[in-house]
């Protein structure tokens, strides 16, 4: 039998054209490279709706947590019609209603406020890995030897 | 009173790859400084969630693309969409051509930062040459 150790993908917007989509970026990656750099991998979102047959299997098998910077919610579309249901998923609009003051206007280059912002998402993420990962493990084991 | 001409450019923006980040970078400088008048910053993901207005876009303004890597998503997504390729940029061959690679997807470092210039500078004069053109 194969030994799994279970992982959560991290299907993010990729954040083009409102500064919404650059947080959600960001907060992803704060999440791979600082919070839960062991128990996250990326989905690459172009690649995956561009028929990346790696990326969607990966999604049919291990939970995915999407991450979208606006209410047109394309990752968690995406998700949904190719590899199934995410086990959470974060919107980052919704997110900025609880946190008016992070003044989001930065496309590029985040402000100190908006890295602040970025950081509050990023937990948020962080504390969703974790409840799929509990909830992986309890229905089918570490996957550990 | 004659319409701007203006031209769609879309990036892959993927997330795994600092190549990926180098294409959003780029075309970042494009459309908040050197050409923010020409461009329409298009986003790729709606494009295959069904947003309407983003399918008419890319069907009725020159389309130039920005891919990351060999998988070419940006192109083949535009393809798909029915829009009308008319430039493509390929960062791998930018970073042999100017022989700068970027440190990672977070942060590109000066030499990441530089390459995503001067490809930034590639895509405006293909801008301005597609307008020409149109």
């Amino acid at each position: 039998m194969p030994i799994v150790n279970w992982k959560v993908g991290i299907v993010s917007c990729s954040g083009e054209e409102i500064p919404e989509g650059k947080i959600s970026r960001v907060a992803t990656r704060l999440v791979l490279e600082k919070l839960r750099p062991n128990e996250t991998v990326t989905i690459c979102l172009p690649l995956f709706l561009a028929g990346g047959e790696g990326e969607r299997t990966f999604a049919k098998v291990f939970p995915t947590i999407t991450v979208d910077g606006c209410e047109k919610r394309c990752a968690e579309k995406g998700t949904k019609k190719y590899s199934g249901k995410p086990f959470a998923t974060v919107v980052v609009t919704d997110n900025l209603k609880k946190c008016p003051e992070a003044n989001l206007k930065s496309r590029d280059q985040l402000s100190a406020e908006e890295l602040d912002f970025a950081e509050k998402v990023a937990e948020e993420i962080a504390d969703k890995v974790d409840e799929a990962l509990n909830q992986a493990i309890k229905q089918h084991g570490s996957g550990e030897s | 009173m004659t319409e701007r001409v203006k031209v769609a450019v879309v990036a892959c923006a993927g997330m795994d790859k600092p190549v990926g980040s180098l294409t959003s970078a780029s075309v970042f400088k494009v459309v908040e400084e050197l050409r923010p008048e020409n461009v329409e910053l298009v986003c790729l993901p709606p494009l295959l969630a069904g947003v309407s207005s983003y399918s008419d876009l890319v069907r009725s303004l020159p389309v130039l693309t920005v891919d990351g890597c060999a998988e070419r998503c940006a192109t083949k997504l535009i393809v798909k969409s029915g829009g009308k390729i008319r430039g493509r940029i390929f960062v791998p061959d930018c970073a042999k051509k100017y022989n700068l690679l970027p440190e990672a997807a977070s942060c590109l470092g000066p030499n990441g930062e530089k390459l995503a210039e001067n490809i930034a500078q590639e895509i405006a004069s293909t801008v301005d040459k597609l307008i020409q053109e149109t």
